[in-house]
């Protein structure tokens, strides 16, 4: 079996309309992958950034993975929301993207999109927030069911992450 | 007195993984005087010729040292002090001899043992006395060291600065070690009104040290127990974790320290420090260093029975070709609600698994402006795995790669339908992550009836078959001609590849440790082991055949060519 070691950060998110963000993660993978130690998902805290653009988190990720096969590579989630001077929650952004399989040191920006609802629901948007939602973030990891959802962009969130790949090379891998 | 001084005052961390209680140090101090060196410098001469016993010249003066050897004492000292020993100095036994002076309960406990000393055999140190952990002076000394510091800057009269002040009033008590992790108590996490405490205690970094201090009291002879004449010849400092700090170092034989009293008569005493502790035996080391390297192994054991030791390999003379991409975004395209339907197309000797996607459609996704361009963000993971054997591999060099084509396309709200443009994009031969850019065109007819019609109510011309973005399937001939087809710059597609290769004739490269060069060789040579039982096999033929060609000669010729062979080689 072939190990798999995911150290690195969030480092924090931009470009989206509003600052004072948090951001909730998580990483999934095949079912060939055990998790051996760390937390898989986790919530940041709320940052409001008084100077510049970007909501910095900082928020640690070590992940130990233990592997039989290639399939199922882990792949990161995150739900960017935004908190305001009320405590009130509202979705910014889902994001997905695969951990890199190179060993070393990566810096993976992840780009957002929100879904958008029919013209009468943006409205109400505007005004008074809330806005859909997906019913379940899981769904949407197969990419079967994507067509049908109508997204805007959003901004970026960016990630620092460390991979360290151990016994790869016996199976004959190479990455 | 032309000694070389050791100026080397500096501390010395040393780290430990035994008790501290174990630690033992010698500390020598010894006064130098001029007489005592004269004196010194006598005996030199006398030793030096003593072994001329016998010739006694008549004009040797027979000195006696000028130090009275009863007042060893009071010039020189040696004494091996342990770890938290406490040495009473002259003015506390003559201060705890009182039993009202003592207060707390640590004093009243030096009083008990000084009782005890008296009844005893006395003390065993006379100059050299100790300050433990517990004493209170022993956090008062840093910072009234720090006032009178005069050898960290060359201008005197600078007072310490206020990271100092805090760093030396800091208590040295051991403070409960908070768990990291998951530890912290999530109901106080925020401390809204730290008292002077608190903060004294956690802005500076506070290692919770055990202290010891070795002191001596370098006053004249007779005149022992002022509290002026103290000095501090050592410190020792260690936390729970095995670090020892020492300050002065040990000697380790080179020239010993200097010190000088301070008040009228300024004298010159040496002090040498060594450490006499107790080394280990080696029976007893090896045993520790058994010990570990069987906890270690266990351990290895352990994590090795969660892990496993299969692992999925692709059939032998196979290369598995894993992609795990994304798509990322798409910018500069003429219109707005972009969305991506792309499909992989595989060549010859290729195959896939079956039941697997081979294409795939992303979400609608409306753009936002950054910089110049509209970019809309997509973010689509996408995974795909392909197998590639080759039956023969004396083929041509370098074999097709699988291409990923794709096309962008807009969808509005009035359900008008756009033909964006078209790309596609080869899968990368090395294995890692890589970003590509894919840039787009879309077929255009001219004419202004076509763009009015894409204009207003959607519609565009469509590529019959989409894998004419590159090479068409269909194609067969030397020279492809695209003559007469026009087409119109549109934007660009991010994608993220991140690719994994696997076969077994890596394994194999890897055992010998060979470089592969070429292509070819990255794919392994795959019926290397075939091509190595077909040598094999095409030997044993013809061993065969010359065997049998050799029966059928004439013995004699046999004989004849064998002798010639023989000489030949000699």
């Amino acid at each position: 079996m072939a190990e798999l070691h995911i150290i690195g950060q969030i480092v924090g998110a931009s470009g989206f309309p509003q600052n004072s963000l948090f951001c909730k993660w998580g990483v999934h993978a095949g079912g060939a992958w055990r998790l051996l130690s760390g937390l898989k998902e986790g919530q940041t805290q709320v940052d409001n950034p008084q100077i510049g653009e970007t909501a910095y988190w900082s928020h640690p990720i070590d992940l130990h993975y233990a592997t039989k096969g290639l399939q199922g590579w882990p792949k990161i989630h995150l739900q960017v929301w935004h908190q305001d001077s009320f405590g009130r929650c509202q979705l910014h952004g889902y994001g997905y993207c695969h951990v890199p399989s190179s060993p070393g040191h990566h810096r993976v920006n992840c780009v957002t999109w929100r879904p958008l609802g029919t013209w009468q629901e943006q409205l109400a948007h505007t005004f008074v927030g809330g806005g859909p939602q997906l019913r379940s973030p899981d769904t949407i990891y197969s990419g079967a069911d994507r067509y049908r959802l109508h997204t805007e962009a959003m901004g970026t969130v960016e990630l620092e992450l460390g991979i360290i790949m151990s016994r790869f090379d016996k199976f004959g891998v190479e990455s | 007195m032309a000694e070389t001084w050791n100026t080397d005052t500096g501390e010395a961390i040393y780290r430990t993984r035994d008790a501290i209680k174990n630690m033992k140090i010698k500390v020598r101090i010894e006064r130098l005087t001029s007489a005592a060196s004269l004196s010194q410098h006598l005996q030199q001469q006398v030793l030096s010729q003593q072994p001329d016993k016998k010739k006694k010249k008549k004009g040797d003066v027979e000195l006696e040292p000028l130090a009275a050897l009863g007042q060893k004492g009071d010039n020189e000292e040696e004494l091996v002090v342990g770890w938290q020993e406490k040495l009473f100095s002259q003015f506390e036994y003559e201060l705890f001899q009182n039993e009202h002076i003592c207060q707390s309960h640590l004093e009243r406990q030096y009083h008990s043992e000084i009782k005890a000393l008296i009844k005893g055999k006395g003390r065993r140190n006379i100059r050299i006395f100790t300050y433990t952990d517990h004493d209170r002076y022993t956090n008062m000394l840093p910072y009234s060291q720090l006032q009178y510091a005069e050898d960290s800057l060359t201008t005197s009269g600078s007072t310490p600065t206020f990271l100092a002040e805090r760093m030396a009033n800091v208590r040295h008590r051991r403070q409960e070690r908070h768990t990291i992790d998951m530890g912290v108590p999530k109901s106080k996490m925020i401390n809204w009104e730290p008292t002077d405490d608190f903060i004294r205690n956690s802005h500076v970094i506070n290692n919770a040290m055990q202290t010891m201090h070795i002191m001596g009291d370098l006053g004249p002879p007779g005149r022992l127990g002022e509290k002026s004449n103290e000095c501090l010849l050592l410190t020792i400092k260690t936390d729970g974790s095995g670090t020892v700090v020492v300050k002065p170092d040990f000697n380790k034989g080179k020239e010993p320290y200097r010190i000088v009293t301070e008040g009228e008569k300024k004298e010159v005493w040496s002090l040498r420090v060594e450490d006499v502790s107790e080394a280990m035996k080696t029976e007893d080391k090896d045993k520790e260093h058994h010990m570990y390297r069987d906890l270690y192994v266990r351990h290895k054991d352990y994590l090795n029975s969660l892990v496993g030791q299969d692992f999925e390999m692709p059939p032998p003379g196979t290369l598995r070709y894993v992609m795990n991409g994304e798509i990322v975004s798409a910018k500069g395209f003429e219109y707005d609600n972009l969305y991506i339907h792309f499909f992989m197309e595989l060549p010859n000797n290729w195959s896939s698994l079956p039941f697997h996607p081979l294409s795939g459609v992303t979400q609608t996704c409306r753009t936002k402006a950054v910089g110049k361009d509209d970019v809309a963000f997509f973010s689509f993971p996408f995974n795909f795995e392909a197998f590639y054997m080759s039956e023969r591999e004396s083929e041509e060099g370098v074999p097709q790669w699988p291409a990923l084509y794709f096309k962008v396309l807009s969808l509005d709200f009035w359900q008008r339908y756009r033909t964006e443009g078209y790309g596609y994009l080869l899968f990368p031969a090395v294995p890692g992550k890589h970003t590509v850019k894919c840039h787009t065109w879309r077929p255009l007819q001219t004419g202004t009836v076509s763009a009015l019609r894409r204009f207003f109510i959607g519609g565009s011309p469509e590529l019959e078959e989409p894998s004419y973005v590159r090479i068409p399937g269909t194609f067969k001939g030397q020279r492809l001609s695209r003559f007469g087809f026009s087409t119109e710059s549109s934007g660009s597609v991010t994608f993220n590849l991140h690719c994994i290769q696997q076969a077994h004739a890596f394994v194999d490269a890897i055992m010998l440790k060979k470089r592969r060069q070429k292509v070819v060789d990255q794919l392994g040579g795959f019926s290397q082991q075939g091509a190595v039982c077909n040598i094999l096999e095409a030997f044993q033929r013809a061993r065969r055949k010359m065997q049998e060609a050799r029966e059928s000669l004439p013995h004699d010729l046999i004989n004849a060519t064998s002798k010639l062979q023989i000489e030949s080689t000699a």
